[in-house]
């Protein structure tokens, strides 16, 4: 790919044709702020914090949309650029609720962490606020728009990530709101809640029910896993507290930081009272606990059992879609080559 | 219809199609568009109707046009042969047109256009002053041809581009040609169309699209819309000339649903171009393949934004996305775009037709062709003009406008819509094109040109179109979405009096702000209305947010009443004339006491601001405040028994008031009624300084005069006459004789001189020394025939005096009438009694012979571009001279004061008036203030009056006072609310005495109201004041 080389804040940077300036400033470790901006979307310059100056352009510049050119001269630190930022923020802020004391995404927001960077600790531009209901209606994750900053990542993902299109832009100037369609409940929209819009949303506005008042984002334990559902195997992270898992999200991994409804949400069994932490025997007719050997052993004695007494074609296997590929390819293998019978099948989903 | 499959049919349909419509006996026509508002169906009928009645339905033809242009004389229509213009014609007229016109050749002489300014009747459309100065190539066919009949366009060489496109030119010889005739985007931007085609061309991609961006939207633009509904087959014909050029085969039309006619006319057009094989494959068997989709879009404002209206036609909602990509290189679809405006596609065909050198013939070096703008507004003409770059405001406001709307005073114009900026009167004279608009902070935009006039409140307009840019907002971008919000609610606050004075700073943040981060245009340029009026009209926002006050008069919550806010000495109005309705004279003129001690004489001589600004003027004619007043005034003068008793004195301070003119005797009046010891000082023999020595006895009579000062005396206050401070008495004794405070009244009494040669001879006068020795019955020998320069009241004054001295008067004025200081009443009574007046006359030299003077040499001047001041500089025109005889020369040029007597310490400006602090009146002086003529120049009775109320609030507050005015009321004005009580009839016309017994001696010329009148007048007023 052909590269380029341009100039920001001083620095010479040479990156494949096609960058952004956002990009290409960053791997330099150079950050410019950015609310809209999110690798994995088609990039909107809605937010307009990310605004640079680029020598020879009267405009300020969106640098996540605007690729480089060879040659360029960036400067993402200016007075005018500053100024442009801190326009932004205050604007934001002027119709934010502040309420960072109990938000949960404190500590991981964008807004509060440029106002940081900006010290900006309230807005000169006082005004209107909204005051929206907050949308709790659907089990998995809450909707207080009174949060959002209309950055319209979550639009993105859902329009060209899951190719959903349950939410969209609606009303007009202030009154600007993303909303499904009429502003019915998620349920009743296409929407299939796999979370996308919860992963994007850089402040507080989706927000996943389960981690409510269960911890801050500073006392969470990271831990990588593979989801267990099924057999794709997304990368996943638990964020635990007190061995409970109250969060999951994904970064990278073969789902690209994508996951379905189950993997997202549907983590609650780990914790659950009715979940099996043993195998059980039937022992006259009732089930006690028993080790791995004494369950497989129960097993192995009793299909020998049915295949001597009726013949291999007597028994059937039933494997999960939990398990992997290999786990599956294995099993009907077993039974096929150790039984003997072709009687082998699949729930195919969860 | 049968196809036409190759070019020989086409030119042989058109060649039919010319010869019918150059045939004809008797042709109609009519608008049809625009019209409709005002009834021009009804209009139609009646036509059909009434040529059916008379059976000559097959030989006249009624066509249904689109916009003539000329909206504010709907419904027009034009009578061929003959170009007969016929104006405002109603149902009941069409008879009388057909018997009379149509049938008889006569004219109907009052649906004809008459010119207002010279009461001329015009027949014909194009010798009318609006149509004179445009130049019509976009609206060519509008108002010519049925909009609806294909064979119409083609008659008047319609398709005739395309023909020649396809038969001589290649793609990029039609590229390179409108390249060269310079034409630039006409839906605001400016971008040059050739550069954008051929950007288009030579993207990569073998699918390409021209849409046409008809969704116009800008509040008070509508040529767009006109040009679809009147010629909708000039936009097909551009977008195929555009098709060919940049290699595309399917257009776009965007149109907005909200122009219901537009979209029903282009729907025929394209269905006509595709019954005539115009449209579709293999065009004219030449291999050209071209489709015409139309899009319906739903009336965003923001569709308007290129990209958000391929977003809109994609299905998605309309949205600007960042660019690059342009639509060039990834429009529609991702396939390279062009997208032109409804006007830029008009002149295509034009230009192709008539070359690019023609085109770029007009206009300015970098904006070459036409505009068409949509005048609104406070103008008379309101209407669609199309005129070529580097015309001025000035042009098209007053020239083919018409001027502004009951002759106003031009305050600004708004330009280029929500994007655009208001443009003040200073900039009248700026040749228009893309670049000088922008540079001073407005925009040619979609050419949307709103006038407006001093009652339009400038915060209020900004506040306007904030507001909508609010509601169009698409709310993607953070500084749109809540910028904007924000400065709604500053300005809002401002037109409601809430708003702090931080506010203006936030504001001006925000709007720069906003305008330098925002997504797209229409964020980038909302900004612009708040940036251009605070940028001209600063005082106007500070008015609102410091003095909670709107100088227009539009924000309710910031105004008592037109006429009491606008009295310089701020007298409640509306209360004396509610008063005065009710038949309470005598409460009416205490009301007026409060604030004004000579109501008599205001009644006569006041230049009533108030009634400039009354909204009755806006239906008929304004309240006649100024006789109201001078009702009142007399009638107590004739009535009471006894004049005022004295004052009780209750402070020991003592203050000397030096002038006795209205500055000082208000002062007085105050400073008495507050309990001071008042002593008056007066260099001439009789109190009343200007009031007695400058207005001529026939305006005020020596008599009222002394009467009202006769009553300020009997308060309390001591006038000492034939005492000049300096003189008589030195400046600091008055401080030894144990004043605490003294006050500088002394006016703007000397006159200033021209500085030409022959000013010293003899039977030369200075304005106000003339007047003061005729006043003061000194005998003047003018001889027969006398000039007098200047156009001031003063030379009005020296002219009307002259002629009651029984000589032939010449006023002459170095610029034109309109620009005449003089009270318009008193130049119409100077013309009434036979003064000559020579506008636009500047006199060089006075000549004389054995010393004495014989005439005067003049130049012819023009008047040239406004300065600072905001009035147009007089040009002397090289060549003109010319010499005048006269026995005598009135110089009325202006005046000055005379400050000798004052101790050096006093600061004096360069101006020659004496500087003191606009709060306090005080000089540098302690204990010295100055108000009235001596502060601020020569000015106005009644603002003398208010000088002399803030000044004595001001001294009382130096001598330890509260600084409240002792208000005396004994009623409070009644309030009227019953509309009905609302007088419908026209106003009294003031009474005066003939012109003939004018002339000979120095009577009073005006009489005051009957009781009846004064009653009846008083009930013409709105009542504004109750603004329900």
């Amino acid at each position: 790919m052909k590269q380029i080389s341009l100039i920001i804040d001083g620095k010479e940077v040479r990156v494949a044709k096609g960058t952004t300036i956002l990009e290409a400033a960053k791997s330099v470790g150079i950050e410019i702020p950015h609310f809209c901006y999110y690798p994995e979307l088609k990039p909107t310059a809605a937010c307009r914090m990310c605004l640079v100056e680029v020598e020879g352009a009267k405009d300020l510049i969106a640098s996540c949309a605007f690729q480089v050119a060879e040659g360029m001269v960036v400067r993402t630190q200016t007075e005018r650029v500053i100024k442009a930022r801190k326009l932004v923020i205050e604007l934001l802020l002027s119709n934010h609720p502040l309420d960072c004391l109990t938000c949960e995404s404190n500590g991981a927001c964008k807004l509060q962490k440029y106002a940081y960077q900006l010290r900006i600790s309230s807005s000169s531009y006082q005004g209107e606020r909204h005051s929206y209901v907050i949308d709790e209606s659907n089990p998995f994750f809450i909707r207080d728009y009174n949060k959002c900053i209309l950055c319209g990542r979550c639009v993105m993902a859902d329009k060209y990530v899951q190719f959903i299109g349950a939410i969209d832009y609606t009303h007009r100037g202030f009154n600007t709101k993303i909303s499904s369609p009429f502003d019915r409940p998620l349920q009743e929209t296409p929407c299939i809640f796999c979370g996308e819009c919860v992963a994007v949303c850089p402040v507080g506005a989706l927000m996943e029910k389960n981690r409510l008042y269960k911890g801050r984002i500073w006392e969470l334990k990271k831990v990588n896993t593979i989801c267990p559902y099924c057999g794709v195997g997304c990368s996943i992270t638990l964020w635990v507290k007190d061995n409970e898992v109250i969060r999951v999200t994904s970064e990278g991994g073969v789902n690209k930081g994508s996951l379905c409804v189950k993997g997202r949400f549907g983590y609650d069994f780990i914790n659950h009272s009715d979940r099996l932490t043993t195998p059980l025997v039937r022992k006259k007719g009732k089930l006690v606990e028993a080790s791995w050997e004494e369950a497989i052993k129960t097993v192995a004695d009793n299909l020998h059992k049915v295949k001597k007494k009726f013949g291999a074609s007597a028994i059937a296997g039933l494997s999960s879609a939990k398990c992997t590929n290999e786990e599956n390819y294995l099993f009907q293998k077993m039974m096929r080559a150790v039984i003997g019978t072709n009687n082998v099948d699949h729930c195919a989903r969860l | 219809m049968r196809k036409l499959k190759d070019l020989a049919q086409l030119k042989a349909f058109q060649k039919k199609a010319q010869a019918k419509f150059n045939s004809y006996w008797k042709r109609v026509r009519i608008c049809l568009t625009g019209c409709r508002a005002y009834g021009a169906e009804d209009v139609r009928d009646s036509f059909l109707k009434e040529l059916k009645k008379k059976k000559v339905q097959n030989e006249i033809e009624v066509v249904e046009t689109g916009c003539h242009g000329f909206c504010a004389r709907a419904p027009v229509l034009v009578i061929d042969p003959g170009e007969i213009f016929y104006q405002r014609v109603t149902v009941e007229d069409v008879p009388s047109i057909v018997e009379k016109t149509l049938l008889k050749d006569e004219l109907i002489d009052n649906l004809l256009y008459h010119n207002p300014e010279t009461g001329e009747k015009i027949i014909r459309a194009s010798d009318i002053p609006f149509y004179r100065k445009q130049t019509r190539i976009v609206l060519r066919n509008l108002g010519q041809i049925d909009p609806k009949n294909i064979s119409h366009y083609l008659a008047r060489d319609g398709y005739s581009a395309f023909v020649k496109v396809l038969t001589e030119l290649s793609p990029e010889q039609v590229i390179e040609e409108i390249k060269q005739s310079g034409l630039r985007g006409r839906g605001g931007a400016g971008f040059p169309t050739g550069l954008k085609w051929e950007l288009t061309r030579k993207a990569k991609g073998s699918k390409k699209y021209i849409i046409c961006n008809a969704d116009e939207g800008d509040p008070g633009a509508f040529m767009d819309r006109a040009v679809l509904e009147g010629d909708p087959h000039s936009i097909v014909e551009g977008l195929l000339i555009a098709g060919y050029a940049i290699g595309a085969d399917e257009g776009y039309i965007y149109v907005r649903a909200e122009y219901p006619i537009a979209v029903q006319h282009v729907k025929i057009a394209v269905k006509q171009a595709e019954e005539h094989g115009l449209l579709g494959q293999n065009i004219l068997g030449t291999g050209f393949n071209f489709k015409i989709n139309i899009k319906e879009g739903a009336g965003a404002f923001v569709c308007g934004e290129e990209t958000a209206l391929i977003a809109s036609i994609e299905g998605k909602r309309g949205m600007p996305r960042p660019r690059p990509p342009f639509p060039a290189q990834s429009g529609l679809w991702a396939k390279p775009t062009s997208i032109n405006n409804v006007e830029t596609l008009a002149n295509i065909a034009w230009i192709i037709l008539n070359g690019a050198k023609k085109f770029s013939s007009i206009g300015t070096e970098k904006s070459k062709g036409t505009k068409i703008f949509s005048l609104a507004g406070k103008v008379n003409n309101t209407g669609l003009v199309e005129v070529p770059f580097g015309i001025t405001l000035r042009e098209i406001i007053f020239d083919i406008g018409g001027g502004v709307l009951r002759e106003k005073k031009f305050k600004a114009a708004q330009m280029g819509g929500p994007s655009g900026g208001c443009i003040p009167a200073r900039y009248l004279d700026l040749p228009l094109d893309y670049e000088s608009l922008v540079e001073i902070g407005s925009m040619v935009g979609s050419g949307g040109l709103i006038v407006m006039d001093e009652a339009t409140c400038m915060v209020e307009i900004a506040r306007f179109f904030m507001d909508f840019v609010q509601d169009e907002s698409c709310g993607k971008c953070t500084p749109c979405r809540i910028g904007t919000k924000r400065m709604l609610e500053i300005l809002t606050r401002a037109t409601q009096g809430r708003a702090e004075e931080k506010d203006l700073s936030l504001l001006l943040e925000l709007a720069s702000g906003v305008k330098d981060t925002s997504l797209c245009g229409l964020g980038k340029t909302a900004p612009n209305p708040v940036l251009s009026t605070m940028q001209y009209f600063e005082d106007e926002y500070k008015a609102h947010v410091i003095d909670k006050r709107c100088p227009a008069f539009a924000c309710e919550a910031l105004y008592i009443s037109p006429c009491s806010d606008t009295c310089p000495a701020r007298t409640e109005v509306h209360g004396y004339v509610a008063l005065i309705a009710e038949g309470m004279f005598k409460e009416a003129l205490e009301l007026i006491k409060e604030t004004n001690p000579f109501p008599a004489i205001c009644g006569r001589v006041c230049h009533h601001p108030c009634e400039a600004r009354c909204r009755r003027g806006d239906i008929d004619q304004p309240v006649a405040l100024r006789a109201l007043k001078r009702f009142v005034a007399d009638r107590e003068l004739e009535w009471r028994t006894s004049p005022p008793s004295a004052v009780k004195r209750t402070k020991k301070e003592k203050v000397a008031i030096i002038g006795s003119g209205p500055a000082g005797l208000a002062a007085a009046h105050q400073l008495v009624r507050m309990g001071y010891g008042v002593t008056v000082f007066e260099s001439l023999p009789v109190a009343g300084g200007m009031l007695v020595a400058g207005i001529p006895n026939y305006r005020l009579p020596t008599e009222i005069v002394q009467l009202e000062i006769e009553d300020i005396e009997a308060l309390g206050v001591e006038i000492k006459t034939n005492t000049t401070i300096g003189k008589d008495i030195s400046f600091d004794d008055l401080f030894k004789q144990g004043y605490k405070a003294i006050l500088v009244a002394v006016g703007a009494t000397t006159f200033k001189k021209m500085n030409i040669p022959g000013e010293d001879l003899d039977g030369v006068y200075f304005g106000l020394d003339f007047l003061r020795r005729v006043n003061f019955g000194e005998r003047v020998d003018l001889g027969k025939s006398v000039i007098v320069i200047g156009g001031g009241n003063v030379a009005v004054d020296s002219a009307r005096t002259a002629r009651r001295l029984g000589c032939q008067v010449n006023l002459l004025y170095r610029r034109g009438r309109e620009e005449m200081l003089a009270a318009r009443e008193e130049i119409e009574y100077a013309l009434q009694e036979k003064v000559g007046m020579d506008f636009l006359v500047v006199v060089t030299e006075i000549i004389g012979q054995n010393g004495k003077v014989v005439g005067a040499k003049c130049l012819r001047t023009k008047l040239g571009p406004m300065d600072i001041t905001g009035r147009r500089q007089p040009i002397p025109i090289e060549g003109s001279e010319f010499t005048l005889k006269a026995d005598s020369v009135i110089v009325a040029v202006g005046q000055g004061s005379d400050l000798s007597f004052l101790p050096s310490k006093v600061g004096i400006s360069k101006r020659g008036t004496i500087v003191v602090d606009p709060e306090t009146f005080a000089t540098n002086y302690p204990g010295v203030f100055a108000a009235g003529d001596v502060v601020t120049g020569p000015a106005t009775v009644i603002e003398a009056i208010a000088a002399g109320n803030k000044v004595a609030i001001a001294i009382d507050k130096y001598l330890g006072g509260t600084g409240k005015i002792v208000k005396e009321r004994v009623v409070k004005p009644i309030l009227v609310k019953s509309e009905k009580l609302v007088s419908e009839k026209e106003r009294h016309v003031i009474p005066t005495i003939s012109v003939e017994k004018r002339i000979a001696n120095f009577k009073e010329v005006e009489l005051p109201y009957s009781e009846e009148m004064a009653i009846e007048e008083a009930k013409r007023c709105l009542k504004c004041h109750l603004k329900e």
